[in-house]
């Protein structure tokens, strides 16, 4: 039976400092697997016909952890939905797809017609002319859920799954240094947290940080880890990036990429971290290392997440020289 | 992003932002590199036209359909509208004119056959009614009056400077975010962005005043609660008094805690212009803030 949906959930949740200094402090041990919450339900925003979220006129009815919006009208700018949304209520079934199921559905009922009718008596032209109509139709609707991932107020549907095969590790270079550590400990969190992300990998200068679900065959010793991935790094030629690069859809897996990247990849973006203009740094490389990301959705990634993404890839720039910098802080 | 793209353009003629060409004059002058930026896509090209250095692995495929869709929004929104409105036409006017009589009856597979389309139809048209009630509403951004300013306070180590700064730059370049105070352990460690001029000293921002701000029931509120607190709408809130080095046209504020002992005041030039994924990362940047200012408070 078709019912009224709830509200969205909304990913931050109630924010103690307890808990992002522990996530530091983590980094600094580099734990091996752990229980990191690692696919938040992030927004289970809206897509086409049938988006969820909360009600119009919100009178507090949305449920919502830690961030309280105390907005009235429901209309925002950007990508955020507060309408009263139908749904059908089944788990798992995503209802901005209804117009493909309903398009396959009918127009293989209208075919069905057409050869029964042809093989009992003759069909007229009204009839043909019909049924033509009504195919096209039912081929436009196939196409409108995927059309409708285009519009400016469609949301990545967190449709994400935890594809088999992968085994979570978080391993970080032991040469960084404390604070170094406990800043890429918490990018990385925050990446996997905030984004539609399943795996990460943050290489800067000569330190690595890799977390998430990744492509582990064999059991490897972190240092060994870390080597393996500087060996695939190096091989894909990511340090010589300059722009962000974004595969919306499934990148090539024959490639190099194929084998470092973990199984059920869907969406790949690597933000470079272009280096500051002083000029005492030797200005022959533009950037000082990368982020990537691996999401199991495509089209994970909207404009917005790339920009927040490129915000916490400038974190690290002028880490290199900071590391210098900080050189009596890291006694800490 | 901008300055590394300010660096190499020193030697172009034509200083462009975002151009499709770039000139590569580091380190190997000789073979200029033509790329594509990364929106929309680039699109392949021969390896051996890059020289050394340059990135080579796989690139994305450009997607036509959907730079379509996006710069055609308002249309694609209506099509199918009109594409269900003149189906549901199209049957009525086939069973009209073809001398059928007016009647539905399921035995006919004609009508069947009229049924069926008339179902698509009516999906078509609701599917277009959906998506033109998503349709997000475009507020435009009002300037903020006022000066621009940027005051650090001396006392922090030069790392939480650093963060901080790092913080401002992210909000301000990803959010509507104008102006940006930072007050902890009961002093102001920041304000930065636009701030409401002083009346006495013209040209000056106004300062911030520490101790009637935590007096300030906005100020309590955020910090007996512990949670983040947004203000989408300023005009309507009786708290605009109380922070009084906000621009007078500041649209929406965001009252974040750090902590137990501090607040980061963000104040937007949009109404309703934070959006869910802004609060949530705000909210873990200001983790991040209090534990850093909490560090180099403690040396």
């Amino acid at each position: 039976m078709p019912s009224l949906s709830r509200a969205s959930h909304v990913s931050a949740e109630s924010s103690t400092r307890g808990e992002s200094a522990r996530e530091m402090e983590r980094g600094c041990g580099t734990i091996l697997g752990g229980s990191i919450p690692l696919l938040q339900p992030r927004r289970k925003g809206a897509n086409s016909l049938f988006p969820r979220s909360s009600s119009r006129r919100a009178q507090n009815r949305r449920r919502f952890a830690g961030v309280r919006a105390q907005d009235r009208n429901s209309q925002q700018q950007q990508l955020n939905l507060s309408v009263l949304r139908f749904t059908l209520g089944i788990p798992g079934l995503d209802e901005s797809y209804l117009p493909r199921y309903i398009g396959l559905g009918f127009g293989s009922l209208i075919l069905l017609n057409h050869f029964f009718s042809s093989s009992s008596s003759n069909v007229t032209s009204a009839q043909l002319r019909s049924e033509a109509l009504g195919i096209c139709l039912a081929a436009f609707s196939t196409a409108l859920p995927y059309l409708g991932k285009f519009l400016k107020s469609a949301t990545p549907v967190d449709r994400s799954s935890l594809p088999e095969g992968n085994k979570q590790i978080f391993v970080m270079s032991e040469n960084a240094s404390v604070t170094q550590k406990e800043d890429l400990a918490w990018a990385s969190y925050v990446l996997l947290r905030n984004t539609n992300t399943m795996s990460v990998l943050i290489a800067v200068g000569d330190v690595l940080c890799v977390r998430g679900y990744w492509n582990m065959t064999e059991d490897l010793s972190k240092a060994h880890i870390v080597e393996w991935f500087k060996s695939q790094i190096q091989q894909t030629g990511f340090h010589d990036l300059e722009d962000t690069l974004y595969f919306p859809q499934k990148p090539d897996s024959d490639s190099q990429l194929g084998r470092m990247l973990p199984k059920g990849t869907l969406s790949l973006l690597v933000q470079p971290v272009l280096s500051t203009s002083t000029p005492t740094i030797n200005v022959t490389k533009k950037t000082e290392g990368f982020v990537l990301l691996v999401s199991s959705a495509d089209y994970a990634y909207g404009d917005k997440d790339r920009a927040w993404i490129r915000a916490v890839a400038n974190k690290f720039q002028g880490i290199n020289a900071s590391r210098n910098f900080h050189g009596v802080e890291t006694s800490q | 992003m901008e300055v590394g793209c300010l660096l190499l353009f020193r030697t172009l003629s034509s200083p462009l932002i975002r151009p499709p060409l770039r000139r590569h004059s580091w380190p190997v002058p000789s073979s200029p590199l033509l790329r594509a930026s990364s929106s929309p896509p680039p699109l392949p090209s021969p390896p051996s036209a890059y020289p050394q250095g340059a990135y080579r692995g796989p690139k994305p495929r450009r997607d036509l359909v959907g730079d379509w869709v996006s710069n055609n929004d308002g249309f694609v929104r209506s099509l199918p509208i009109f594409v269900g409105g003149l189906s549901l036409l199209a049957v009525l006017l086939n069973r009209a004119f073809s001398g059928i009589a007016p009647v539905t009856d399921a035995s006919s597979s004609q009508s069947r056959a009229d049924i069926l389309t008339l179902a698509l139809a009516v999906t078509n048209l609701l599917s277009g009614l959906v998506w033109l009630s998503i349709r997000p509403k475009y507020i435009s951004p009002v300037v903020p009056q006022g000066v621009d300013c940027k005051r650090i306070n001396s006392k922090i180590a030069n790392y939480a400077v650093l963060e901080l700064l790092w913080a401002w730059e992210s909000l301000s370049a990803t959010t509507c975010c104008r102006s940006l105070v930072v007050v902890h352990g009961g002093f102001c460690l920041l304000q930065i962005g636009v701030a409401a001029e002083s009346l006495t000293e013209v040209g000056e921002a106004v300062a911030v005043d520490v101790h009637k701000l935590i007096q300030s029931s906005v100020y309590r509120n955020v910090a007996e609660s512990g949670k983040q607190s947004y203000l989408a709408n300023l005009s309507l809130y009786p708290a605009k008094s109380e922070l009084p080095f906000l621009p007078t046209t500041t649209q929406a504020v965001i009252l974040q805690p750090l902590g137990n002992s501090g607040i980061a005041i963000i104040g937007g030039d949009t109404i309703r212009g934070f959006t869910d994924l802004d609060q949530a990362w705000i909210t873990l940047i200001a983790e991040k803030l209090d534990v850093t200012l909490s560090k180099s408070q403690d040396n």
